[in-house]
């Protein structure tokens, strides 16, 4: 349920400027901990500005919801949705430099692959890609612990599609009582709706029952009719007049969030993605010798340990049969 | 299993599928036709070890490894005597201590130490517990008896239920052959059609069905009952019921307006408009009406966030 949940209470965010705020602070800090000899001109010129982790940003958010639709065997469009949600919750508080997207964007998926159900194994979810499979399955695999960690194992998402179907069951059955079937010509222009919203970052601010009704009444309003009846006289027939103005003030910022949603230009990427190449966090990049070592000092350290724990129960149970012989 | 064989005449389970070992108290086998030419007087000597036998004490090899054999005979015999049970001693140090003791003398039998010493030694214990010894065989066998007498009541529960059993089949045949007579009689004599003499007939059967009483179910059970038995006169106390438990429903915030509740979902048409579900779905425990209101609950939950005041 969203509103005893934790995506209720502790990934809502007041408004964009709050999430630009958050990703600006974490920017800061990944650039103040790799350039601390460079001075704020080169700085400038060697890692990216926020607007160019948000550039970046976007433009995995499209190749990820691309990779979702393409995906074989056919992925429900809550899957999609939750690895959406999972991505933009991670760099949140991470910066695109420290963690490149194109490893974590497969990562969000096969980790909202297993949390919704949408049975895949690592096998089958690489042969959807292109390329050195298993090199893919290890990334996707090194990356997952790691993703929950930082999503704090808040795991469970709620997308609006379900929402969007009561909607449309409630229409049906409350307020277009006698022609039901006028109501499913509203659902492909209400899911658009919702398509669109999650290219935004309004999974982050609003709660998914919101975004679906927002999506009923944008495409009811193309369809030339008004629900403003529904929603006042059945909807909200016993709700307080500043419950009503506080919902219908949301829907519509969610509205022009989603209108005034600026296009992503195409022919700035390529440049902002080299520059990505020379300023990301090597230690985090899975083809780096550093990655390389880091993860092997990691198993060693894990083996040694292992070896010390069977030295040390060793040790002990000679004791305990010392004591028992009484020696 | 295959390569277990007579030491004497080397025949094989392999090569023998009958082979029967036997063992003796030395604890060394012999299959049965080496016993059989051996022992024809009734007694002879063991073949390996020289101890003198008697051929009345061979028994089936049960185990595999002699010397389990051997050990598990001397536990018998020692058994026998050594029949002390943790009532009998004041402490359970001495108990312990008694079991070691036993332990030891098997010990020592089964490996040949000190074989002389042992001996004697349970000889003076059956001399001095020998009222003991006899009082606790007693004991035992009346444990025994009282088994005997729970399967015995049960077999004569079960007999009875059996006879009852047959008593109500014949009522039923004899019920049967009744009404079926009755009918003919009616379809004879009767001035009503054929066809409703027998619809009423049928009804009446139909009634008498329902109204069969089922006689009521003896108590089952099994030869060991559960929880103290009735003999030792104890039943268990509960002393502290604590504090009464008081079922308080949780109340959610939704945070919207109130979603449909089961019955409306039933009651107010909802159904209509979604998927009915199929009969497997059924078969698992699904209903339509479980998505329909999931899908009702979660468009209400959440409506009034207000993203600008969040607590």
């Amino acid at each position: 349920m969203f509103a005893s949940g934790t995506q209720k209470r502790h990934w809502m965010f007041s408004g964009a400027p709050e999430i630009d705020l958050l990703r600006r602070e974490a920017n800061e800090r990944y650039v103040n901990a790799f350039g601390q000899k460079m001075d704020s001109s080169s700085k400038r010129e060697h890692f990216l500005t926020p607007g160019e982790e948000k550039l970046m940003m976007r433009h995995f958010e499209f190749i990820l919801s691309s990779f979702c639709k393409k995906f074989s065997p056919i992925m429900p469009k809550y899957v999609q949705g939750t690895a959406l949600t999972y991505f933009k919750r991670f760099y949140i508080h991470n910066s695109i430099m420290d963690f490149h997207p194109k490893d974590l964007m497969l990562t969000c998926v096969y980790l909202s692959c297993k949390v919704e159900e949408f049975n895949v194994s690592i096998g089958q979810f690489v042969g959807n890609l292109k390329g050195d499979r298993e090199k893919f399955a290890n990334i996707i695999l090194g990356f997952e612990l790691l993703l929950m960690d930082k999503l704090h194992y808040h795991l469970t998402v709620h997308n609006p599609f379900r929402p969007l179907e009561g909607f449309l069951i409630d229409l049906k059955t409350r307020y277009f009582k006698d022609k039901p079937e006028s109501v499913e010509r509203l659902r492909k222009n209400a899911e658009e709706f919702v398509e669109k919203s999650m290219s935004t970052d309004a999974c982050l601010i609003f709660s998914p029952s919101q975004l679906a009704l927002a999506a009923i009444i944008y495409s009811a309003g193309e369809d030339g009719i008004s629900l403003d009846n529904y929603v006042t006289s059945v909807l909200l027939n016993k709700t307080g007049p500043e419950d009503i103005k506080k919902m219908v003030s949301q829907i519509k910022r969610i509205k022009s969030l989603v209108k005034n949603q600026e296009p992503l230009h195409r022919e700035l990427i390529g440049p902002v993605q080299r520059k990505l190449e020379n300023c990301r966090n090597q230690s985090n990049n899975p083809e780096s010798e550093v990655y390389k070592r880091r993860l092997e000092e990691m198993f060693e350290e894990e083996e040694e340990e292992r070896s010390r724990k069977r030295a040390r129960i060793a040790k002990e149970e000679k004791e305990t049969e010392k004591q028992l012989l009484g020696y | 299993m295959d390569d277990q064989g007579c030491p004497r005449c080397k025949t094989t389970k392999y090569r023998n599928p009958h082979l029967k070992l036997l063992v003796n108290v030395c604890g060394h086998s012999l299959c049965e036709s080496c016993v059989d030419l051996l022992f024809i007087k009734g007694s002879g000597i063991c073949p390996e070890c020289g101890t003198s036998l008697r051929r009345n004490n061979f028994r089936l090899q049960l185990f595999e490894d002699a010397f389990v054999e051997k050990e598990v005979d001397i536990r018998r015999r020692i058994l026998k005597d050594f029949n002390k049970k943790e009532e009998d001693f004041p402490t359970l140090r001495e108990y312990n201590d008694y079991l070691e003791h036993l332990e030891n003398i098997i010990f020592n039998l089964a490996n040949n130490i000190d074989v002389e010493n042992t001996k004697k030694m349970v000889d003076q214990y059956r001399k001095e517990n020998k009222e003991f010894i006899q009082k606790n065989r007693l004991k035992m066998s009346r444990d025994e008896e009282y088994l005997e007498m729970l399967i015995a009541e049960e077999e004569r529960e079960a007999k009875s239920r059996r006879e009852l059993d047959m008593i109500e089949v014949k009522n039923e045949k004899n019920k049967k052959m009744k009404n079926k007579e009755a009918l003919i009689d009616e379809l004879m004599f009767s001035d009503l059609p054929a066809s409703a003499i027998v619809a009423g007939h049928n009804v009446e059967i139909m009634e008498e069905k329902t109204t069969e009483n089922t006689a009521p179910s003896s108590m089952f059970s099994s030869g060991t009952s559960f929880g103290f038995s009735k003999a030792d006169g104890k039943v268990p106390v509960l002393s502290d019921l604590g504090e009464e438990y008081i079922h308080t429903p949780c109340i959610f915030d939704m945070l919207g307006p109130v979603a449909p509740t089961e019955k409306d979902v039933i009651n107010n048409g909802y159904l209509q408009n979604i998927r009915e579900a199929s009969d497997s779905d059924r078969g698992g425990g699904y209903e339509s009406r479980m998505a329909c209101q999931r899908a009702l609950t979660e468009a209400m939950c959440g409506l009034f966030l207000d993203s600008e005041n969040l607590t």
